[in-house]
């Protein structure tokens, strides 16, 4: 392994910035992307305006107004990106609270979800992921790699309605006589958690594989590393970066999960905001969540690929 | 060496932990207390004043006291913050005394201006109410003799008028916070003279109400005076799928609009129980649209009726937890007679009666058309009281007839009002509530704000004036409601499903809830925990 | 070995059971033919469901959806993500890079919140469950493809091609896409995959509109509300929904290295 170069190191900050530079760009086009999406459809919200019993067109006059709606899409473009920096993502069409505030109150509910997911997500892929590729030819190895394989294609609608039925079961036989809150944040975790770590384990032991049949995992049994663990961390070294990239990817992608498992297990958060506010036509907040999506997604990409080239330098010659 | 430590995941993950350490800390703030609360919908506004929501009332009616109380057993009048009442002979008239010792949640003192300031709030034109300007009749404004009494004139008589003084829309707020916060953002801010205050209100998160300690005023048909429970949260449950889940695992303690079976089953269990509570007014009910062809010929409608098995459909959605509704509005409101009473199930007439109008089956796709014109009827479903599942069985008896049905789905009361606007159906899903049988009168008034049939006969709207006309509880007003009913039933406006009835379970920390003449409301003061 | 034997006989047990429907079944999906919420027996196999509809006729018939919705999202997503990665790959420099570009646009919204912003834009219903789901997940098929379209340029006999003198779509056409076919077939199962999740996923959350037309995620979703009383309707459609994307994915991967698109 090299040292990184610290005589490269102005190219390395061009390389930065150029890299940063193009997430901002891709996070605009995404924004501008999904701005547009939404404002076609959008039209003229009819059914905000009798909900809440406005009838005469005066009154529907009078609320496109405060919304902005009446006046030109560009118009309406530049102000909603140039609020975006100052955290203004527009108002909710139905309460007209700031959507930035709707998107905050529930944040810690999906971040507490994500969260959580993301530690068992980690916990889970390292076992199945190491375990499956160290008894590769072992029954335990291959259950292990079953078991991954079953996680990534098992759809989530299906993982977690399994579980909360049998969460149900449980609850309602008077085995576990109603749980601490803890658990209602256990358990949503867990489906999430397992559902991600498959495509991460399955890196991993590829990964791993692989390397136990290179040149240079001979090499070092041929030097005399003890078998065990320090052999698997010969093996294991280079197969990482994949898999950490495929980890910050999921880590970001963790909020589609939110949506179906927030849904499944009645809990409050940003996935269940996305889909009550596409049925009910609030663009707005729908708009507001995919765009802080789409940042944060672009961002980590970025940051995450900023990164990699310090695990691998020759990774940095192809940004 | 290099550093082999993963840093792109360790900033990300290290976040993460944070948030979470922080979110369980936080969580365990939110987590209360007390009791918790469901709510099936969330209202486009928390106003009592200004906006029309059953569910706004259900932690709204504790925190606000009204003129007078109405039992919900006996359906008398009784005091409230006016300790007695008098009408004018003309009725039009309603004179107050007001009660001297009531003082509002911010410390501001309950007078006749008090009553007055609501009064002028609920009527402003700019402030748009959707129902409580509404029960107030033929109103013409008041005057105040003294500090402690009010008259509120009308222009007519009103026999209405006191079944609405009794309801949470009409609950007396301080006119200073009234003033102070303005009709936009008073929702966040409410005071009453209630067992409970308003504390928090976050749209589609929490209501947050405290016990009232200096609350010395309550009426008769409280069972207690003063309320036993610190603080009461009030949660969203929205998904109807979920609300068994939410009362197995403890997130909430008493929650309505459970689905039947669930119900059923849980209500066998030893640590729930189930209260059946009759929602009197307007029957869940589809409303045909008579703008419309093909549903704009009466005999066609009627067939349409006939063609349904409403036993069966109601049965199966419902088990026995709700009687067939009978007319367009609730036996417990108006008792169906022979004459009021819908066509009963009978396939063969229905087919006679559309063979008849020219409708024939294609021998090939089995589509009833008549020349080309296929029958296409399109039904619009909000997602509440099981309506869905209603739609998807009447649609299944009349594809039988080769009928082709298109179900519209809408999310909410937005939604359901701006496809009412567009016209293009042909029958659409409603329900209403209300203690006084005037509820009727927006939905077959030729100007009616829910006149969604698009009926309109000068035979009907005398007929609706001359019933708020009658003394309130006459037998001769029942027989005004009756002559309205049976033309509703002559000219088959509807298709009456079923008597509204809320299925809510309680888990067994509560005890003592019961429920307002309107069904919906809790008494939440008489509610105890036990630990 | 066994896994993909086993996962084409799913495969063509199911799509053989959507052909077939009116012949396998006896009741109406749609009708009430018995009680509601019986549990499996003689009459019903599967039971009924909650408004006493046959569970068997509502997944045999519901199985026709299904499939036609993931069968018609995948196929847009392959069709034109190969079109699209094909194209950028064999083009110029600028071309390519906007279309790369455009697709890593695309691409920083993750696929299912892609679908559900354009079913926000066209409204709910199959149609455009099926669209939304398709359209979101071309960007990634794209580049998937153009890798590997690259990859192929670089081998020989193209340059040999090239080197002659024949134009882009002619090596587009004769050359490239051949070599590239069975890579491709292999991705494209897998992207199936992923379609048939994201549509019974969006039919789960109550995108696709008509609720009596039988599918299987909406049932599933349906069943959820049943759970303690019966399980099998949640269970059973979910299952055939977990067993088709396992034999989808046992075709698509083979047995070492694995792809996520």
């Amino acid at each position: 392994m090299v040292p990184i170069s610290y005589r490269r190191s102005s190219q390395f900050l061009i390389s930065i910035a150029r890299r940063l530079f193009e997430s901002l760009l891709t996070a605009w086009a995404a924004v501008t992307f999904t701005f547009l999406a939404l404002r076609m459809s959008a039209g003229d919200p009819v059914g905000v305006l009798l909900s809440r019993g406005l009838a005469s067109p005066a009154d529907a006059d009078a609320l496109r107004i405060q919304l902005g709606l009446n006046r030109p899409l560009a118009t309406q473009y530049v102000d909603f990106l140039s609020g975006l920096p100052g955290g203004d993502l527009g108002q909710s069409l139905y309460t007209s609270r700031p959507v930035a505030d709707i998107i905050l109150e529930q944040l810690p509910y999906t971040l507490a979800l994500a969260g959580l997911a993301l530690v068992i997500t980690l916990v889970l892929s390292v076992f199945l992921g190491i375990g499956a590729a160290w008894w590769q030819r072992k029954p335990v190895g291959r259950m292990l790699q079953s078991v991954s394989g079953t996680a990534i294609a098992l759809p989530v609608i299906f993982v977690g309605t399994l579980v909360l039925w049998a969460f149900r079961a449980i609850v309602t036989s008077g085995f576990l006589h109603l749980p601490p809150t803890g658990f209602q944040l256990f358990i949503p975790a867990l489906v999430l958690g397992f559902s991600n770590s498959g495509g991460i384990a399955w890196t991993l032991q590829a990964g791993i594989q692989e390397n136990m049949q290179a040149p240079f995992f001979l090499a070092a049994r041929a030097r005399g590393v003890r078998n065990g663990l320090p052999l698997l961390w010969h093996a294991l070294k280079p197969a990482l970066p994949p898999a950490v990239s495929l980890f910050a990817l999921e880590a970001s992608f963790l909020f589609t999960g939110t949506v179906v498992t927030e849904t499944i297990f009645a809990r409050p958060g940003l996935g269940r905001l996305l889909v009550q506010s596409i049925l009910d036509g609030d663009f707005p907040v729908a708009q507001g969540l995919v765009v802080v999506a789409a940042f944060v997604y672009t961002v980590s990409l970025g940051l995450a690929d900023i990164c990699s080239y310090f695990l691998d330098p020759r990774i940095g010659r192809e940004v | 060496m290099i550093r082999t430590n993963q840093p792109s995941a360790l900033p990300i993950l290290l976040i993460l932990l944070t948030a979470l350490i922080l979110t369980a800390c936080q969580s365990s703030g939110i987590t209360p207390e007390g009791l918790v609360y469901g709510l099936t919908l969330t209202p486009s506004g928390l106003d009592p004043h200004l906006n029309a929501s059953s569910e706004l009332g259900i932690p709204l009616s504790s925190v606000y006291d009204t003129l007078i109380f109405r039992d919900p057993e006996t359906g008398e009048f009784v005091p409230g913050l006016a300790q007695r009442w008098q009408v004018s002979d003309d009725g039009c008239r309603y004179t107050f005394f007001l009660r001297e010792d009531v003082i509002f949640h911010d410390g501001t003192p309950f007078n006749a201006n008090a009553v007055a300031a609501n009064l002028d709030y609920i009527v402003d034109p700019d402030h748009r109410s959707q129902k409580a300007v509404f029960m107030l009749g033929p109103y013409a404004g008041w005057s105040i003799p003294d500090p402690n009494t009010i008259v509120i004139h009308l222009t007519e008589p009103f026999s209405p008028l006191l079944d609405s003084l009794s309801q949470v829309y009409l609950g007396m707020a301080s006119p200073l916070a009234l003033e102070t916060w303005g009709p936009a953002e008073y929702q966040f801010h409410q005071v009453g003279t209630g067992p409970y205050r308003f504390i928090e209100y976050i749209p589609n998160d929490h209501i947050i109400l405290e016990r009232n300690p200096d609350y010395a005023w309550s009426p008769s048909i409280y069972n207690s005076q003063t309320a036993s429970v610190e603080r009461i949260t009030f949660r969203f449950f929205t998904d109807s799928a979920t609300r068994a889940y939410a009362l197995e695992t403890g997130q909430v303690d008493v929650l309505g609009e459970i689905p039947t079976t669930e119900a059923l089953r849980l209500s066998q269990l030893d640590e729930f129980e189930l209260f059946t509570i009759p929602i009197p007014g307007i029957p869940f009910q589809f409303i045909f649209n008579t703008e419309h062809e093909p549903t704009d010929e009466a005999s066609i409608r009627e067939a349409l009726i006939q063609a349904l098995d409403r036993e069966f459909i109601v049965s199966t959605v419902f088990m026995d937890t709700s009687p067939i509704a009978q007319g367009p509005l609730t036996a417990n409101l108006l008792p169906p007679t022979a004459s009021t009473t819908f066509p009963a199930y009978d396939p063969d007439a229905a087919i006679r009666v559309l063979t008849a109008a020219g409708w024939d089956r294609s021998s090939q796709s089995g589509d009833l058309s008549r020349g080309e014109i296929p029958f296409v009827l399109t039904v619009i479903v909000p997602p509440w009281g099981s309506a869905p599942d209603v739609a998807q069985l009447m649609a299944a008896a009349w594809q039988e007839l080769g009928i082709d049905v298109v179900i519209k789905l809408v999310p909410g009361f937005g939604s359901l009002l701006e496809a009412q606007r567009s016209g293009d159906y042909h029958l659409i899903a409603m329900n209403d509530f209300g203690s006084d049988p005037n509820v009727i009168t927006s939905y077959y008034a030729s100007d009616g704000l829910y006149n969604w049939s698009g009926y309109s006969s000068p035979d009907m709207d005398q007929l609706l004036v001359e019933a708020v006309l009658s003394s309130p509880d006459g037998e001769q007003r029942l027989a005004i409601y009756r002559e309205i009913a049976f033309l509703v039933q002559d000219e088959a406006l509807i298709i009456p499903i079923r008597d509204y009835v809320n299925l809510v379970i309680a888990n067994q920390r509560v005890d003592g809830l019961h429920f307002s003449s309107q069904g919906w409301f809790p008494y939440l003061i008489d509610v105890r925990l036990n630990s | 070995m066994i896994r993909r034997i086993l996962a084409i006989i799913w495969l063509s047990t199911i799509l053989a059971v959507a052909a077939a429907a009116p012949l396998l079944t006896v009741y109406d999906p749609v009708q009430p033919a018995g009680g509601a919420l019986e549990s499996p027996s003689a009459i019903h196999p599967l039971g009924t469901d909650n408004l006493g509809r046959d569970v068997f006729s509502r997944l045999v018939y519901g199985s026709r959806m299904s499939l036609v919705m993931a069968g018609m999202a995948g196929a847009i997503a392959v069709v034109f993500g190969s079109l699209l990665g094909s194209w950028s790959a064999v083009s110029r420099r600028q071309v390519d890079a906007v279309l790369t570009w455009s697709g890593n646009v695309l691409l920083s919204i993750p696929g299912l919140l892609l679908a559900m912003l354009f079913v926000a834009s066209l409204g709910t219903g199959a149609l455009t469950v099926t669209l939304a789901v398709g359209i979101s997940a071309v960007p990634g098929y794209m580049r998937v493809a153009r890798t590997l379209m690259k990859q192929i340029r670089q081998e020989e006999y193209i340059l040999a091609a090239e080197a002659i003198g024949a134009s882009s779509l002619r090596i587009a056409w004769r050359h490239i896409i051949p070599n590239a076919r069975p890579r491709l077939q292999v991705l494209a199962t897998t992207q199936l995959a992923w379609s048939f999740v994201n549509t019974t996923t969006l039919s789960f959350l109550g995108f696709a509109g008509d609720p009596s037309t039988p599918e299987w995620g909406a049932m599933l979703n349906t069943g959820r509300g049943f759970l303690l009383q019966a399980p099998h309707l949640a269970l059973i459609p979910g299952l055939a929904i977990s067993l088709t994307i396992l034999a989808l994915h046992a075709l698509g991967t083979t047995s070492r290295s694995h792809t996520t698109i």
